[in-house]
């Protein structure tokens, strides 16, 4: 195999390529709509429904409310400390080591307390447990409890259950992960289809075999060709998004989830494998067919692979892990070899120039 | 040279080109005639390597078209022109060689030289940078030519190289396969233009999915044809024909107007005693003219009359 030939025809194909302004754009805008637009469209209004007044079964790790300008928390030097108080209001006390119940509790600082069925109000409160309480207007750190309504508070808990956009995060960004995944496996079915066909009908093959160029070169330049487009669109919209979606999400979690390490393993292994495999499949089908729309049509199969995966994780029947990511990129990569030394055994100069139906 | 021995190509049930049999030594214009399905762009992709033969063999120097490796060679020395120009539309007539060139492993400086020869060579190389989907179905054709030529193949297959040219571009091509042919390439043409292989072949062969006659154009004009000769006379005496005939070398003479019209066998020794027998009765001679076969007849009598 001459690599060089194999590069020569990659070239050739770009060049034609770059004057196809149309099919450029679509395939520049296809990762971009799906990878970028769609997430944003999805996550800008769940983060910010998400953040306000909220009722939690137990409330979210990931709020971060502040209290309004106008407003602070007040209190005064009187202190109570371990006693339990039932049906009071409290205000301006710092209280520790207490058990509340039924109270109203305003403008006060409570630590390493139990309050439950109460309201607190302009409060500062840390290490307390919370249960059925309804809290306005104030902050809190080390948190716990259940059964809160917190009102234009921040509370930060240290032992609680996933928040609702802490539940919802993780299925979403898996969601958009498919996407880019998908994405690539996609963008290369119509130039890939016609790698090959295309000439056929261009009638530019016939020339084209009776260079020295063996099929191994002529095909592996026809898949860099449809391969590398695809890709690179893949990569710019997953730059965009990864960046765009980080920008929205910094605020409402306090640092940038993505690209998390499940995601750079599936851009850097699962993508290109899947977009190769997709390739592979269509310049196969390229050299089989004797028509540019039999090609297409059979080259939207070539993605069925990718939807099974997609589907198992949308369905959860199938975690995404590192483990498995590196697993699925080994198991496309075994495809992608195995149709590379398939498409080129099967690859019959003959038959492609002279047979027509 | 190229050795062609029982190449035979058959699809099926059909048989497109059967036992062809045929030596072209070096630097030769061999060209292979016949009508639509006869054969020849089959026999032109077998050489070419594009197509196996399913039975005989052919070699070029000495490689088999049948060897994969062979192949590989072969492609490497030969120069292409299929029925189609098949060119990249979107691309520049200089980009369009470029390719071939590149895929050819010329160095960059030898390719660059050689593409503005040919370009230059076929009146082409002040519009190299447009994309070629613009041209002319001729100008198209040229490029083709080029892109067959760029890599300076010592073999050079061209099916019907001036097909939708006009008759100043076929001077161009042609004078330039003359040229190609004075430096020493060996040139395969498929052509339905019977007068410009007459013109440029050394060889032909007439094909009809087997060849049916082999030779030089005027050879096999001569063997197929009796050769006629006409006399143009002062006056024609009322008797004449009648007196003719009897002479043997004479016996299939016809009248036309002033003109004495005598299938002979042997011209050069014929005409003489014609002349004297006409003088000696009294008849003047104004001229003597040969009547040419063309290959156009050749073709007309074998292809069309279904003769072998």
């Amino acid at each position: 195999m001459r690599w060089r030939n194999a590069w020569i025809i990659m070239r050739k194909d770009l060049d034609e390529f770059k004057k196809q302004k149309l099919v450029i754009g679509s395939i520049i805008a296809m990762p971009i709509v799906l990878g970028v637009i769609m997430p944003l469209a999805i996550f800008v209004p769940l983060v910010s429904t998400t953040t306000a007044t909220t009722v939690w079964d137990v409330p979210g790790l990931l709020e971060t409310g502040s209290l309004p300008g106008n407003q602070s928390v007040l209190w005064t030097n009187q202190t109570l400390s371990d006693v339990s108080l039932s049906s009071k209001i409290i205000k301006h006390t710092v209280i520790s080591h207490a058990h509340l119940s039924n109270c109203l509790v305003i403008s006060c600082i409570i630590n390493n307390s139990t309050v439950d069925h109460s309201t607190i109000e302009e409060s500062n409160l840390t290490q307390t447990y919370l249960s059925n309480t309804t809290v306005t207007y104030s902050k809190g750190t080390g948190l716990d409890g259940s059964n809160i309504l917190a009102v234009q508070s921040s509370l930060f808990f240290t032992k609680t259950k996933p928040s609702a956009l802490s539940v919802v995060l993780p299925m979403m960004f898996n969601l958009i992960l498919m996407i880019f995944i998908v994405v690539p496996a996609t963008l290369p079915t119509i130039i890939a289809t016609y790698s090959i066909v295309g000439e056929k009908n261009n009638r530019s093959l016939e020339p084209l075999l009776a260079t020295p160029t063996t099929d191994g070169e002529l095909l592996a330049g026809k898949i860099f060709s449809s391969f590398i487009p695809s890709m690179g669109s893949t990569y710019l919209a997953f730059v965009l998004g990864v960046g765009l979606l980080d920008v929205v999400l910094i605020p409402h979690v306090g640092y940038p989830p993505l690209p998390n390490v499940i995601w750079i393993l599936a851009i850097l292994l699962i993508a290109p494998a899947a977009c190769l495999m997709s390739v592979l499949a269509c310049v196969l089908v390229s050299s089989k067919v004797s028509d540019v729309r039999a090609a297409q049509q059979l080259g939207g199969f070539v993605v069925m692979p990718v939807v099974v995966l997609m589907l198992g994780v949308l369905s959860g029947l199938l975690l995404l892990s590192p483990f498995t990511v590196i697993v699925f990129a080994f198991i496309y990569s075994g495809i992608d070899l195995g149709l590379f030394y398939f498409a080129r055994a099967v690859f019959n100069r003959e038959s492609i120039l002279t047979k027509w139906t | 040279m190229i050795i062609c021995d029982g190449l035979t190509k058959r699809f099926g049930s059909i048989t497109a080109i059967q036992d062809f049999s045929v030596e072209i030594p070096d630097g030769r214009i061999f060209g292979l005639l016949g009508p639509n399905g006869a054969g020849k762009t089959t026999t032109m992709r077998m050489l070419s390597c594009l197509i196996q033969p399913t039975s005989g063999k052919a070699m070029i120097d000495e490689y088999d078209i049948r060897h994969k490796e062979d192949a590989q060679r072969i492609r490497q020395m030969i120069g292409l022109l299929p029925e189609v120009p098949g060119l990249y539309e979107t691309l520049g007539a200089y980009k369009n060689l470029d390719y071939y060139a590149q895929l050819f492993g010329i160095p960059k400086q030898k390719r660059e030289q050689a593409i503005k020869k040919t370009l230059t060579n076929l009146e082409l190389w002040d519009r190299r940078a447009e994309p070629v989907g613009g041209f002319s179905k001729g100008m198209k054709q040229k490029i083709a030519i080029a892109r067959a030529l760029v890599h300076d193949p010592k073999y050079i297959f061209l099916d019907e190289p001036t097909a939708s040219l006009d008759p100043a571009a076929s001077k161009i091509v042609r004078d330039y396969i003359l040229q190609l042919k004075a430096q020493g390439d060996t040139i395969f043409i498929n052509t339905h233009n019977l007068s410009e292989a007459e013109r440029i072949c050394d060889t032909v062969a007439l094909v009809k999915n087997r060849v049916v006659r082999i030779g030089n154009p005027k050879e096999l004009a001569r063997g197929l044809f009796a050769r006629t000769v006409s006399f143009t006379l002062d006056h024609v005496p009322a008797t004449l024909l009648q007196e003719i005939s009897s002479l043997e070398i004479a016996s299939e003479a016809r009248i036309s107007g002033s003109q004495l019209i005598v299938n002979v066998r042997r011209p050069e020794e014929d005409n003489p005693l014609i002349i004297t027998w006409l003088v000696n009765h009294k008849v003047s001679v104004q001229f003597v003219t040969e009547e040419e076969h063309s290959l156009e007849d050749v073709y007309l009598k074998l292809i069309e009359g279904g003769g072998h």
